[in-house]
């Protein structure tokens, strides 16, 4: 039986094929049940092949696909340029236009993605609507991939010239939608990112709203000492910008809160936002519930009375806070906040706090919606767990310490007042080695495969720190590469070594602890002289790895943004649109997309700034018009495509008596889940219909003959 | 010239010419090298982590690094005549820390491999070749061994080839196939006469 099957198979095939194709040709020449008038009649294609200087015409023979795209049905005008994308090319467009009487264009040239925009704004300007261009990709998918097989090239060419065709002769004119874009702004993630966008976007005059998971803004930069190759101190730049977010009229700041459901579109997202219990009432909260002069001041008195001790992680853990906390002095907002997983609830602090009664106990999650036309992601990053590398003992040996620690360590403002100390014992060291690419470069499966772009320069500023503030302390910096790229940064570099610093070029294999002086001894290869070391040091400092910090995957997930292979955000393009998402009206800032440092990070959260509130300024956008539509005449209304559909974009209303599906064209984004599904066929996917498909297969299957 | 007198080898050697020479590569050595070893040393980024988890570094001058590094580049000549090739114990710990994933030790076992086939290899390591032939041990028992077992309340013999010897002709038949008993038995013969 099965034999007998198998034999047959060749023949169903192409019966099957031969009735796709008359099944389909009556679909094409009598659209009528569609919802747009006839397509393809009287079809007059204009084919333009494009050389790409050599980029295709070295290895596809443009003549000889010229001379087979005249044969090609709807053909009315062939013709080819050595750049179709200059103004003399889309000049050639413009004019033929008229001239030919042309309906439908195609250009072979690169991929869409590149000058799609270009050529339907030429196909514009000759007077056709832009939709009814079509683009066939015979550089990155034809002359570069083969580019030694001329042969081959040539014939694939020709064959995504056909199908293109084949599209073209069957395009609508489509008019694109405008939405009106909402005049305000998210920003999610207040570090240093997310403070620079949220103040461009204020400052530009755009009320924005910017949303911190932690009782204070700041981020990681507020717990660096000094920042490199300046050597200013991290809190002295950075607290004058959390004042000023704090202070800006246009920016509304919403600490300890979370992004819980995200809705609607570049122009209308409706945003929900869990404000966490904080326990502790502001001010201005004090005052809406009727208690004159109250809410917090940040006084402390709460501080003092709570009997709950807990780490502090600001402090990385070093330093105890209570269950009633700030993180540090200069937190913005000053605003006390309740840790309702440790508190007792004693009620000590209630009564500290007296006549300002800004301490509520009985405090619940609360769910905040707001509207915002774009939406800026500044999700940060966090620590590797380094631990996951064992051989280098962090959590295993008391004296190793990763370089965020090390940093609070080492800050005036820190658990030790600034006087660096080992954690075994609390003397100082005079001998640290710190240990680069801790977990980065690593391509194990443990580790990060990417480097994590400041640990090089941080090492550098940590070894200069302790140069200064320890006299006689060495520091040894073991590294494979010193990557400092940045302006002053090669300076920097010079200048640390001239201080004294040694640099032994050798990855760390392994850290071992001596049980009993609990120092620490480091087996590395000096790479350059060849030789193996065995190096007794007081401390090591792991300059892990960073990564997307916690919360970024839950968070990206609610605004629809992917993440590339490394686990970073994904940018729209990583050149020329680093800042943009796949989401329209959705950007990235700061390290959530990789690895920045300060100035990078700025400069990319000025970035993000910029663009989104370009589509503000302009009080509209254009939506591409692959929406899908209803063939109301052939809806049965059973709703199925509703619950199926990814952006909610459909729903059932009543039409003359009787229930048909209806699409609010702004939220679709022309997926096709629910066209391919329609079990009645009534969805007509715009410039993706069913006849437009079925004419490109054909045309690949069939070879042209139609 | 006086106080280079009676050290002319050493001289020599000093004033060798030592650059690097491109007829000295052989690419199709790195391809092999990969093909027998199935890792990727052309991967290497020289960090050295290989030669300082290396029980042997310390202790000769032995470098895992500079093999990988003359897999890399396709040195044929200098890895395999090079004496230190045989100084790896082969305990994988360069192969468990390579940040690359390369298996540095399983480079050294292929260049081993191809080192032999030009008969280039050491003697000891052709007397264990002879040792497994007749024993089916690289260190069969001895006395002293039988003594301390004994102390343990073991088998004076190991329930190995030793303790059940007609399982040595197993060991033989594969020694036989491969051509290593006949290959080793010939190099100690041209060597010791």
């Amino acid at each position: 039986m099965a034999e007998k099957k198998t034999k047959k198979e060749p023949a169903a095939k192409k019966e099957t094929k031969k009735a796709a194709a008359k099944a389909a040709a009556p679909a094409t020449a009598a659209p009528a049940a569609s919802p747009e008038k006839a397509l393809g009649k009287d079809a007059r294609v204009g084919v333009y092949i494009c050389h790409c200087g050599t980029n295709i015409a070295g290895s596809v023979d443009i003549p000889a696909v010229q001379e087979y795209v005249k044969t090609l049905p709807n053909v009315a005008h062939v013709d080819n340029y050595q750049y179709m994308c200059s103004t003399p090319g889309q000049k050639k467009i413009e004019d033929d236009i008229k001239e030919h009487k042309l309906t439908g264009i195609v250009v072979a040239a690169c991929s869409p993605r590149l000058h799609e925009p270009t050529f339907r704004t030429a196909t514009k300007t000759g007077g056709l609507n832009p939709f009814r261009f079509e683009m066939a990709n015979i550089r990155e998918q034809g002359s570069w991939v083969h580019m030694h097989d001329r042969e081959g090239a040539t014939s694939k060419a020709k064959d995504a010239i056909r199908i293109a065709v084949a599209k073209a002769s069957l395009l609508q004119d489509l008019v694109p939608k405008s939405v009106p874009v909402e005049k305000a702004a998210m920003v999610v993630g207040a570090g240093v990112a997310g403070m620079q966008a949220a103040l461009d976007l204020a400052n530009a005059g755009i009320k924005t709203y910017l949303i911190e998971k932690n009782p204070t803004i700041g981020g990681r930069m507020s717990q660096l000492d000094k920042t490199f190759p300046t050597l200013d101190c991290s809190q002295c730049i950075l607290t004058p910008k959390m004042v000023d977010v704090g202070r800006n009229p246009n920016i509304e700041l919403m600490t300890y809160a979370e992004v819980a459901e995200v809705e609607g579109y570049i122009g209308n997202f409706d945003v929900t936002i869990r404000r966490k219990a904080r326990g502790v009432l502001t001010p201005a909260e004090a005052e809406a519930k009727g208690i004159v002069g109250g809410g917090c001041n940040g006084c402390g008195d709460c501080d003092a009375v709570c009997p709950v001790i807990k780490p502090n992680p600001f402090e990385m853990g070093m330093k105890p806070r209570k269950a009633i906390y700030i993180y540090h002095p200069q937190v913005v907002p000053l605003i006390y906040t309740v840790d309702f997983d440790s508190c007792v609830k004693c009620g000590l602090c209630v009564e500290a706090c007296g006549d300002k009664k800004a301490i509520d106990l009985e405090m619940k999650d609360e769910l905040v919606k707001v509207k915002v036309g774009t939406a800026v992601l500044a999700l940060g990053y966090e620590m590797f767990p380094i631990e996951k590398k064992e051989e280098w003992g962090y959590k295993k040996y008391e004296n190793v310490v990763n370089s965020l620690e090390f940093e609070r360590l080492i800050c005036a403002s820190g658990p030790t007042g600034g006087h660096l100390v080992r954690p075994s014992d609390g003397k100082t060291p005079m001998k640290v080695a710190f240990l680069l690419c801790a977990g980065s470069r690593d391509n194990t499966g443990v580790g990060k495969p990417y480097c994590s772009r400041f640990c090089c320069m941080y090492s550098l500023k940590h070894a200069h720190q302790i140069i200064e503030k320890i006299p006689g302390c060495q520091p040894y910096l073991f590294y494979m590469d010193i990557r400092s790229f940045g302006k002053m940064y090669e300076e920097f570099y010079y200048r640390i070594q001239d201080e004294g610093a040694k640099f032994m070029r050798g990855r760390v294999a392994n850290v071992l602890e001596d049980p009993v002086t609990k120092n620490l001894i480091i087996n590395a290869e000096d790479t350059l002289l060849n030789r193996p070391i065995n190096l007794e040091v007081d401390m090591v400092v792991l300059a892990a790895a960073v990564q997307p910090s916690e919360d970024t995957d839950r968070t990206r997930k609610l605004f629809g943004v992917s993440k590339s292979m490394d686990g970073w955000l994904l940018e729209a393009h990583p050149k020329l649109n680093p800042c943009g998402t796949t989401t329209a009206g959705v950007f990235l800032a700061g390290v959530c997309q990789g690895p920045k440092d300060i100035p990078d990070t700025v400069a990319s959260a000025e970035g993000a700034a910029s663009a989104a509130s370009i589509p503000i300024h302009m009080g509209e956008v254009e939506l591409e018009p692959y929406f899908a539509q209803c063939i109301e005449e052939k809806c049965a209304g059973c709703g199925m495509c509703v619950n199926l559909c990814p952006y909610q974009a459909l729903s059932l209303v009543e039409k003359d008596g009787r229930k048909v599906m209806q699409v609010t064209e702004a939220k679709c984004k022309g997926c096709g889940t629910c066209g391919g599904f329609c079990p009645g066929g009534a969805i007509w996917m715009q410039h993706f219909a069913t006849p437009q498909i079925v004419a490109q297969i054909d045309a690949f299957l069939l070879g042209g003959e139609q | 010239m006086a106080r280079t007198k009676g050290y002319p080898e050493a001289l020599e050697k000093k004033l060798a010419d030592t650059r690097l020479y491109e007829d000295e590569r052989h690419p199709e050595f790195t391809k092999t090298v990969e093909k027998i070893s199935m890792t990727i040393p052309h991967m290497c980024y020289q960090c050295g982590t290989c030669t300082a988890s290396c029980p042997s570094a310390p202790r000769s001058s032995y470098r895992i690094r500079k093999f990988v590094r003359r897999g890399l580049l396709g040195l044929e000549d200098e890895a395999l005549t090079d004496p230190d090739l045989w100084l790896c114990t082969t305990c994988y710990s360069c192969t468990d820390r390579c940040p690359r994933d390369i298996a540095p030790t399983d480079v050294i076992m292929a260049m081993r491999n191809l080192a032999f086939k030009r008969d280039i290899i050491p003697v000891n390591f052709l007397k264990t070749v002879q040792a497994i032939y007749t024993t089916g041990h690289g260190v069969p028992n001895n006395d002293v061994n039988r003594a301390a077992r004994k102390k343990l309340g073991l088998p004076a013999d190991p329930p190995t080839t030793h303790g059940f010897p007609k399982y040595v002709k197993g060991i033989q038949y594969i020694l036989d196939y491969f051509e290593l008993k006949k290959n080793a038995d010939r190099i100690v013969k041209e060597r010791e006469g």
